[in-house]
């Protein structure tokens, strides 16, 4: 045991000094940081309230956009952004007005010519023209320096059209305040209903989170599978393996090597997490809103560290033998192939199990051990398999293991050993055979 | 004589090649012991299994008057032929982590490692990484590394190799001191100066075999004063007569040449005169470097085919 604990320590140290190591910790947080926070504190940076004119003839159309327009707010710029965004977060500046309005009911060539000055002199941001006819045409011309401002055109044409619904309503009879409650906008909520009640969610976040938690689970597995190959490579062809062989059993090695890069992920992990916590409330409020919308059940937490570890040494085990049977990184490329299909498999089938866990496609992947920590992690997160099946694939995966432990370090005992000639298949079969 | 290490027929096979066949030796406490023998001989399979890496298939092995256990293991030191020390990680760093896996703690590596630095004369160097010394200074630490636990027995698989003649010197001083304090030391090596001057006891393997074993003075005594080494001028025909020279070692400056058997060596001083001039001819015991290549001319039998089996283990 003390063999063990030597080895894990030295791997775990040489690997966390590393500049790689502290590049790729502090690295992935800023990035990922960034690639939340920035488009969202761009997009309100670049927002100010917008000044527009409108031109018509009718003065009460014209008043009535105005008041649409008037209404509305930064925060309603873009549905889907909200949706997402779930405005409290986005913070005050968003409740600003989004326009500014001010109404030219005599329209003439020389007005316009004039807005389009104004509109090139950067005093204006935009006017919209309506022409005489467009409550029975119900069209309009949006001038703006930015003809590409989608979200900004929408909320113009959409204010138009309240207007002119309302306008032609009143005409018919309705009531504005009941024309007003007619036009106001619908809501569609996704609820996920499963066996704890019915809760509201969020089809972004039930997709995303299941996503990013898999990525996580995949990325880490893979990466830290490498990392046990390479170290074995390393310790081979420097020969340091014939000296520790002297002192501790292949066994040991193996398990010190493969704990202490495990002990490197973990460590890795937290504090990828702590920066998350630490990363401030427009970040943290989002992940939190996601993972309100996804509404994991609790048992998700606990089934993450078991499913990552039961990946991880999985695949750790087949990268270690790897390791032993080669001589050089170059060799390992083509052997690593064949492994990495599962999780490869895993990650072409995983869309499609988070649209929906419960095909048999689904129940395979998540009972066979080379995609199950991945594939029955995905389906947890989703939708809480029966609890029989979640066993079942643990279960599986844990004899799996065993088998593989047993069968990687008889490889890897004669494997570290021999130098020149990369075995055949057979030739590993009898390795296993040796005693 | 307490032995430090025995042999006992041991045999180890890599499907059909027989790595080791049927070896046995002993080595007595506090003697200096070589293993010899050309490349592929077995040498390296032998040593992997003294120090427990690998198993024999059949025969036994007792060190310390014990079978190889992890605890006897603790008192073996091993210099393996290529360095085998992580080229990342400082000197320090190596020398402490080997010396805790050898049981030590980490306060008495350190200290024990910075004390044998100073003595290699690598004192500043205990911060630097592995990769930014010379061949002949990891070839140093190496050797600390064999030797930090104290163990009682050294197995040094040709330790002077990379090293540059001052160094050696210190290296052999260090040997000898060792010895004197009733260390038992095998050396695996090819060098037979460094054998002839240092050793006690060889043994001469060949195929897996043992060939030609024993005290080194009472192998070379069986040889008998038989050689002959001849500094001259001129030409020596006699070298190719069969009733005269067995066979002969041209060294550039003198021929060492074996007798025929029955022959007599003032015929070959008279036989020398007469074609060229004869500057030195002395009647010695044969070099251990004579003895090594007659036996292993005469032992050789069928090449083994090791392509056959792969993967070949490193001899």
């Amino acid at each position: 045991m003390r063999n063990v604990w030597l080895i894990l320590r030295r791997e775990y140290l040489v690997r966390v000094r590393t500049k790689a190591f502290v590049l790729f910790t502090v690295l992935l947080p800023l990035l990922m940081g960034s690639a939340v926070l920035l488009p969202t504190k761009l997009a309100i940076h670049t927002s100010s309230t917008r000044r527009v004119a409108i031109v018509t003839s009718d003065a009460k159309l014209g008043a009535a956009v105005r008041g649409e327009l008037e209404e509305m707010r930064m925060s309603e710029e873009d549905d889907a952004a909200r949706k997402l965004k779930n405005s409290p977060s986005t913070g005050q500046k968003a409740d600003k007005p989004a326009f500014v309005v001010r109404v030219e009911d005599k329209p003439s060539d020389a007005l316009k010519e004039q807005l389009s000055g104004e509109l090139r002199d950067n005093k204006l941001d935009g006017f919209l023209w309506i022409a005489p006819d467009a409550m029975t045409s119900r069209k309009a011309v949006y001038y703006s320096r930015n003809g590409s401002d989608f979200v900004e055109a929408n909320q113009v044409s959409r204010g138009l059209r309240i207007a002119l619904s309302e306008e032609q309503l009143s005409a018919r009879g309705v009531q504005t305040a009941e024309a007003k409650k007619l036009l106001g906008p619908v809501d569609v909520d996704t609820v996920k209903v499963d066996k704890s009640g019915s809760n509201k969610s969020n089809g972004m976040g039930a997709f995303f989170l299941p996503f990013a938690l898999l990525m996580m689970i995949y990325v880490t597995v893979l990466t830290y599978g490498l990392y046990v190959m390479r170290s074995v490579i390393e310790e081979k062809s420097s020969r340091v393996v014939e000296v520790l062989l002297g002192s501790v059993t292949p066994f040991e090695l193996m398990a010190g090597k493969i704990l202490g890069v495990a002990a490197v992920g973990l460590t890795q992990i937290s504090i990828w997490m702590l920066a998350a916590a630490a990363m401030g409330a427009g970040a943290m409020a989002m992940v939190g809103d996601l993972m309100k919308d996804a509404h994991l059940e609790p048992a998700v937490k606990f089934l993450f560290p078991v499913y990552f570890l039961l990946g991880y040494l999985t695949y750790a085990c087949l990268y270690a033998a790897i390791g032993a049977i080669v001589n050089s990184d170059e060799e390992a490329q083509q052997l690593q192939f064949p492994v990495t299909i599962p999780l490869i498999a895993c990650m072409v089938v995983a869309t499609s199990v988070i649209r929906d866990p419960n095909t048999q496609m689904a129940f395979w992947f998540s009972m066979f051990p080379l995609t199950s920590p991945i594939i029955m992690f995905v389906r947890a997160t989703v939708s809480m398999p029966p609890m029989w099946q979640i066993v079942v694939s643990i279960t599986l995966s844990l004899v799996t293991l065993y088998g593989l432990v047993w069968l990687t370090s008889r490889i890897y005992r004669v494997g570290i050993l021999m130098y020149g000639k990369r075995p055949t298949l057979p030739e590993i079969l009898k390795w296993i055979r040796y005693t | 004589m307490a032995y430090t290490l025995e042999l006992d027929r041991i045999r180890k096979t890599f499907d059909e090649f027989v790595a080791v066949d049927d070896l046995s030796f002993q080595i007595r406490e506090g003697e200096i012991f070589g293993l010899l023998g050309p490349n592929g001989a077995g040498k390296t399979s032998s040593i992997r299994m003294m120090i427990g890496i690998t198993v024999p298939d059949s025969g036994r092995i007792l060190a310390f008057g014990e079978p190889l256990s992890r605890r006897t293991l603790e008192r073996v030191g091993y210099l393996p032929e290529e360095r085998g020390l992580y080229k990342r990680m400082s000197v320090l760093e190596n020398l402490v982590f080997l010396a805790c896996l050898k049981g030590l703690s980490p306060s008495e590596s350190e200290r024990r490692a910075r004390r044998w630095l100073e003595r290699l004369e690598l004192g500043g160097w205990a911060k630097s990484k592995l990769e930014e010394l010379s061949k002949g200074m990891q070839q140093k630490v190496q050797f600390i590394a064999a030797v930090l636990h104290e163990p009682g027995f050294m197995i040094l698989d040709e330790p002077f190799s990379g090293l540059d003649p001052a160094s050696s010197v210190v290296l052999k001083d260090v040997l000898l001191d060792l010895k004197k304090q009733g260390k038992t030391i095998l050396f695996s090596t090819h060098r037979m100066d460094t054998v002839e001057r240092l050793c006690d006891s060889i043994c001469l393997v060949n195929h897996g075999r043992s060939v030609l074993e024993g005290n080194l003075r009472e192998v070379k005594a069986r040889y008998g004063r038989s050689s002959v080494q001849l500094e001259y001028e001129g030409e020596l025909p006699l070298l190719k007569d069969p009733t005269l020279v067995s066979g002969s070692n041209d060294f550039g400056n003198y021929v060492e040449l074996r007798l025929a058997a029955g022959a007599d060596s003032q015929r070959v001083l008279a036989e020398a005169m007469k074609s060229s001039t004869v500057r030195r001819f002395e009647l010695v015991e044969p070099s251990l470097e004579e003895i090594f290549i007659d036996t292993v001319e005469k032992t050789k039998v069928e090449k083994v085919n090791i392509e056959k089996t792969g993967a070949v283990t490193h001899a």
